[in-house]
């Protein structure tokens, strides 16, 4: 199960109804936002083929102008993707 | 997964994006055991465009697991985008699909067989020794790419110049840079921008033309964003493009503008600037001149003042269609002209075009014109595409016509001067350049070149009019050796495949857009007998030089000799170039030793003459006595800034007069419609990579035709029908997205999918700019019909036929 810690740029004049929307969807856990319209947040999702639907989600609000991922863990997914012969 | 280390990570996660913004959590993770997410970190570049983002990657067991940013950098400021985050899973032993063993046939008709690697390196000395013996130096040739490490294009071009004695020498980023080397070099004087990404942060008006930088650089785009949000009433965006994309988002002011038409919008921004009296007398005095034509002949500003004339915001409306008034025209040159730093962007929507050189000369002219250059925010900065487009291939000698640091071929000195530092007779090097992009494949249609080597890049597809250029490929009298990662089109028509290393599975430097020299030190194995370039090239070198008895090309690899190929090797030959081919150059790199690269965050900007200046990152803008070591050093009177670039004598920046001219082909009543092709965010290139990421893969697993919905209503055409692209050069079918993206007129295809239906280069045209040899991929004319209601299709990737 991948996880990812993201910075969200929202617009700054729309940041509470970037908020309701953002929370709104499921697998994404907010950590905190400011004046800027940062919001820290974590997306966690069965693989990360779903982070990057969500992460396409995300992008589709439109008060949101970018999505920065800034760490990403799939030590699961790679260990169940072992090829290994035999 | 426990729950524990399951929060632990995502803590982790939310502490490490919390930094980056300085918000406080309610939580740490010290006194935490943190092998929970990693066994060790390993600092390296992501390999998926030219930004140059730094990262570490997580490696547990052996294994690729984890990626993060590093904050510290300032490139990416510890940013990743959707393909950096996912582009360890090509590494290792992550992907089924990698290359793991050398592959022969002496025929193309035939299925290859695995070899091994003393085979296939004798296989391939034999058959270009034999191209040598029997047709000449220049029967043989190395086409590279902008993807490859410096140290590998370095070798490359060593022992194709001095060993085998041609300058058939060429790299992908002809398709993709060379016009922006030509207008920098016509304009300043000298390659790559003078500023640098700090500029983002200080720019107050963004000229943003030809790029979609959200999607094709969207870490930087990140930063654009940053500044315009914090600074809105401040800071302009201007998007000038036929093509309203993602960019336009955060632009004040879109310039839709038909193809073709961008020299004349560009010199009717300086005919506002020369009429509204927004130039900077004092600027041009000092430090530019006034050129035209072939003879680059020298003529007064009247002169300038008298061609600009022509150029009315009025008329070039009418040129310009589009959306384009002579108001907007107006408003765009204000804030261009007055904003306290200007900052320029553009991709190939400049590049690749007939006129390349000047579209690039013309966004020049408006920052020699205004002054918006050398200051804080003001730069004209041409982003590259590939991670090692600037470093390995322009720096590096990677171009028929290029020698390392910035020589040219032609010029006997400099020729000399690389063939002293090499240690070799002089006049081994050839005094004539080798054949360019278009010209090389045409004469490996032509059956004059007989034995090709192609690293990191398929030709196959990505060549303009692609068909044409894959017949001679498939000549069986032409002897192809084809270097990657994965099978591509181009492996389809190889004789002898050799696995190679990917990022992160060897050791050495991408330099990216902003002159910046970054090192990757392995981290991972790579898969089965997979090996890095450097090693295949010294070996295969050491077999031609008995082949062909010739002890000179032993000596072009003799330095590095018994050196072990995962990171002694490399060094060895970053070594070399920068601490002798480097020195005194323009380029110099002498301070920027692996040593030094690994103490820094991301890497060192040339100029970076002593490991002092390096340290601190090197130069951020170049030509400033104070900031620019060497402009101190070249100085030749008291003025601030120090054009000493080495291709004008004259040290002064060039204003040209270049007319408007149009695409090769325009539409016409049998091929109506401009087709213009280009990149979509999650896949890259030719998508031998980013396709085999199921992710990205599921997210676009087909290219598209884009249409604007009043020609589709015209032609009753409803998205996702299938739709019949067609040239006077190939045809394609692809499935239409009805959208107000492209302008009327206009088609607009994604260039990443292999499926021969859908392979846009089957139908653009390989005109090409006669000054940088670049092809005009964004334009050319088309007709496109309904053929059925949607189908249900495939995704395609070539796969390895054994
Ligand atoms: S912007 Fe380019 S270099 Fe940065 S993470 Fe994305 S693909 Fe990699």
């Amino acid at each position: 199960m991948p996880i990812g810690g993201f910075v969200i740029n929202v617009d700054p004049e729309r940041i509470e109804e970037s908020l309701v929307r953002l929370k709104g969807l499921a697998g994404v856990e907010i950590h905190g936002s400011d004046s800027k319209g940062n919001v820290v947040a974590v997306l966690e999702s069965a693989t990360s083929e779903d982070m990057e639907k969500m992460v396409k989600d995300i992008m589709k609000i439109e008060t949101v102008f970018s999505v920065g991922l800034t760490y990403f863990h799939a030590e699961d997914e790679v260990e169940k993707k072992e090829y290994r012969k035999k | 997964m426990g729950l524990s280390r399951r929060e632990f990570i995502k803590r982790t996660a939310a502490l490490t994006a919390a930094s980056y913004v300085g918000m406080n959590l309610p939580f740490t993770n010290e006194k935490t055991v943190h092998a929970a997410d990693a066994d060790s970190w390993h600092k390296g570049t992501c390999r998926l465009c030219g930004s140059g983002c730094r990262l570490e990657l997580g490696v547990k067991n052996g294994r690729a697991v984890a990626l993060r940013g590093i904050p510290e950098s300032r490139t990416n400021k510890g940013y990743l985008c959707m393909k950096g985050m996912l582009f360890y899973k090509l590494m290792g032993n992550n992907h089924p699909e990698r290359l793991k063993k050398p592959l022969y046939r002496a025929r193309k008709d035939q299925p290859f067989k695995e070899i091994s690697w003393d085979e296939a390196l004798d296989i391939a000395a034999k058959e270009f020794a034999k191209a040598v013996k029997k047709y000449g130096n220049d029967s043989v040739a190395y086409y590279g790419s902008g993807q490859a490490l410096t140290e590998e294009t370095y070798i490359f071009q060593k022992v194709m110049r001095g060993g085998l004695q041609t300058n058939n020498v060429e790299g992908n980023p002809r398709l993709c840079m060379a016009s922006a080397v030509g207008g920098y070099i016509t304009s300043f004087g000298a390659d790559e921008p003078i500023g640098s990404y700090t500029n983002f942060e200080r720019a107050s008006c963004f000229f943003i033309i030809g790029s979609n930088t959200a999607e094709a650089h969207p870490v930087l785009f990140r930063r654009i964003m940053r500044r315009k949000l914090d600074n809105r009433d401040r800071v302009k965006v201007i998007n000038a493009d036929p093509r309203v994309s993602p960019t336009s988002r955060i632009a004040d002011l879109h310039l839709q503008f038909e193809p073709g038409t961008d020299l004349a919008l560009l010199n009717a921004m300086a005919y506002v600037i020369l009429e509204d009296k927004l130039y900077d007398e004092d600027f041009i005095n000092n430090y530019a001149v006034f050129r035209m034509g072939k003879e680059k002949k020298q003529v007064d500003f009247k002169k300038y003042k008298e061609f600009i004339k022509d150029y009315t915001p009025e008329k070039a409306a009418r040129t310009c269609g589009g959306n384009i008034t002579p108001e907007k025209i107006r408003k765009a040159a204000h804030w261009f002209a007055k904003s306290e730093g200007t900052m320029s962007l553009w991709t190939m929507g400049i590049n690749q075009r007939k006129r390349g050189v000047w579209a690039n000369n013309l966004i020049h002219n408006l920052h020699i014109l205004t002054g918006q250059l050398c200051k804080p925010g003001a730069d004209s900065f041409s982003l590259t595409g590939q991670p090692n487009a600037c470093g390995g291939v322009r720096e590096g000698g990677g171009l028929c016509h290029i020698l390392p640091a910035h020589r040219l071929v032609k010029k006997d000195k400099l020729r000399h001067e690389v063939e002293r530092l090499w240690g070799i007779p002089e006049g081994r090097i050839p005094p004539k350049p080798g054949y360019h992009t278009v010209a090389m494949f045409e004469a490996v249609n032509q059956g004059k070149i007989k034995a090709i080597w192609i690293n990191c890049t398929s030709p196959a597809q990505s060549l303009p009019n692609c068909d044409k250029y894959r017949k001679g490929m498939k000549r069986e009298d032409v002897f192809m050796v084809v270097t990657d990662i994965f099978p591509t089109k181009t492996t389809e028509l190889a004789n002898l495949i050799l696995p190679t290393a990917f990022i992160f599975e060897k050791t050495g430097v991408y330099g990216c857009t902003e002159r910046r020299s970054q090192l990757t030190a392995k981290a991972v194995d790579a898969p089965g007998e997979a090996k890095p370039e450097v090693w295949m090239v010294r070996e295969w070198a050491l077999r031609l030089a008995k082949e062909l008895k010739d002890p000179v090309i032993k000596k072009c690899v003799e330095p590095f000799l018994g050196k072990e190929p995962d990171y002694e090797l490399p060094k060895a030959i970053w070594d070399e170039y920068t601490q002798k081919l480097t020195k005194g150059r323009d380029n110099d790199l002498r301070g920027a030793t692996y040593e030094v690269l690994e103490k820094l965050p991301d890497g060192v900007q040339w100029p970076a003459p002593t490991k002092e200046w390096a340290l601190k990152g090197g130069t951020d803008i170049k030509f400033v006595r104070g900031l620019d070591p060497l402009a101190d050093k070249h100085a030749k009177n008291e003025l601030p800034f120090q054009f000493y670039g080495p291709a004008h004598p004259d040290r002064k920046l060039w204003i040209w007069l270049r007319p408007q001219k149009g695409p090769e082909e325009m539409p016409d009543s049998q091929y109506p419609f401009y087709l213009s092709t280009g990149r979509i965010i999650d896949h890259w290139h030719t998508s031998s990579m980013t396709g085999r990421i199921k992710e990205l893969m599921r997210a676009n697993p087909y290219a598209y035709v884009e249409i604007n919905p009043k020609d589709a209503e015209k032609l009753g055409i409803k998205p996702g029908d299938m739709v019949e692209v067609v040239s006077r050069r190939g045809r394609n079918v692809l499935p239409a997205k009805v959208y107000v993206g492209p302008c009327e007129g206009m088609v607009f295809v994604y260039w990443h999918d292999q499926d021969e239906d859908r392979m846009i280069n089957r139908v653009t045209k390989d005109a090409f700019d006669p000054g940088s040899k670049e092809p005009e991929f964004k334009i050319c004319a088309c007709r496109i019909k309904k053929v059925s209601g949607p189908k249900p299709l495939t995704p395609f990737l070539v796969q390895l036929k054994a």
